[in-house]
């Protein structure tokens, strides 16, 4: 009895848990907007997610014990593109005004000048990144890998939405 | 002879062990302080603080099945009859005497349970939109699947602070129309009681052995669930 009690139990907790989680991992995949600011946010959306992706992959073999060299390499190269590319991502009214759900502060537009600063710091130190990645040398992949999550905290911190806190 | 006294005597008896006092203080404690790192910032330092609560949520899910017997999930989850019996009592004034959780608080003890498991959990996974601070686990899901551990942990947060805002206020509820301090209880482990429910304590040595086993849990998790 007390058993299954203990079983009932856990079972709910497991049931809370699972619920929940599912709940929250149900992926809202909006359809592609037909404005044209609308249709430049959702590919800028698109974009950043690679982005995110290829840097998540040189930090995930940077935790590991052996970390794979080649796929550094070829992900330290995509953003070293992505960045380069990433002025191109703003065309004027894919901000709040596309009515496309973004997180780009109109601050993109109205302080051109601060804005290309800090798009110019990641395309400095993904630059960077290559012959460093090239080199082999751990310790220096790994403060470079730094520098570069630097550049974009820096530009999230001043025009991207912050995150409910 | 006289009149019977009118107020029974009360002895008093201890109902919560040290272990399971230690565990709630603390998860006060670093709970707060894990939000307090997000909003400074401190993001290293709150990924220790959910490494910290990760090991007291193990230790008290164990706790829960080896530990005494006011800490026993078979003690104090109730089925849905007693529950509703329960509830039907709570616009007494008095208080029934119960020895430890009654069949509500029991509930919002798992529900608290699974709200903070549910938000340890979800930080393991998730990822940070710079992609500098994620949790142990991360590596084993995608950017996009991290990212929306990182919004389910923002979710699940919203759900600790609903139950423990319902927490204070049954606790002041209690306080103020049924006249039973249920915080005293917490800190010093001791209560009154109209008789003596004689409840039966784990001994130390198993909250030992149980805290090692939470702590190897934890190390093992937080290290990417390598050896």
């Amino acid at each position: 009895m007390a058993f299954q009690k203990s079983l009932f139990a856990l079972s709910l907790l497991a049931g809370f848990v699972i619920v929940g989680s599912a709940v929250q991992a149900h992926e809202h995949m909006a359809p592609m907007p037909t404005t044209p600011g609308g249709k430049a946010a959702y590919t800028r959306h698109e974009n950043f997610k690679l982005q995110g992706a290829a840097f998540k992959a040189i930090r995930d073999e940077l935790k590991s014990d052996a970390p794979n060299m080649a796929l550094i390499a070829t992900n330290a190269a995509k953003l070293k593109s992505s960045a380069e590319a990433l002025p191109t991502w703003f065309p004027k009214g894919s901000g709040p005004e596309s009515k496309y759900e973004t997180d780009a502060k109109p601050e993109i537009w109205s302080d051109p000048v601060k804005f290309a600063a800090a798009v110019k710091r990641l395309q400095v130190e993904t630059i960077k990144f290559q012959p460093t990645v090239a080199s082999g040398d751990l310790g220096a992949i790994k403060a470079q890998a730094q520098a570069v999550g630097g550049a974009c905290k820096n530009c999230h911190d001043s025009f991207r939405v912050p995150e409910a806190k | 002879m006289g009149d019977e006294p009118e107020e029974t005597p009360k002895v008093r008896a201890k109902l919560w062990d040290g272990p399971t006092r230690i565990v709630h203080w603390a998860l006060v404690i670093l709970i707060g302080f894990a939000w307090w790192c997000v909003k400074a910032n401190q993001t290293e330092w709150h990924l220790w603080a959910g490494y910290g609560i990760l090991g007291l949520i193990v230790f008290r899910l164990i706790w829960g099945f080896a530990g005494s017997a006011s800490a026993r999930f078979t003690t104090f989850v109730k089925g849905p009859v007693a529950t509703l019996a329960y509830a039907k009592t709570l616009s007494q004034r008095s208080a029934k005497e119960v020895a430890g959780h009654n069949p509500m608080g029991g509930w919002s003890v798992v529900a608290i349970l699974a709200a903070i498991l549910s938000q340890v959990i979800t930080g393991l996974f998730a990822v940070d939109v710079d992609g500098l601070e994620s949790g142990p686990l991360s590596d084993r899901v995608s950017f996009e699947t991290g990212r929306l551990f990182s919004r389910s942990h923002d979710l699940s947060f919203t759900a600790i602070k609903l139950l423990v805002v319902l927490h204070l206020s049954a606790i002041a509820f209690y306080a103020l129309y049924k006249r039973a301090n249920l915080i005293t209880p917490m800190i010093t482990g001791y209560r009154a009681f109209e008789t003596d429910p004689k409840l039966r304590f784990a001994p130390l040595w198993r909250a030992v052995l149980v805290a090692v086993a939470a702590a190897a849990v934890t190390w093992w998790v937080v290290k990417g669930l390598r050896l």
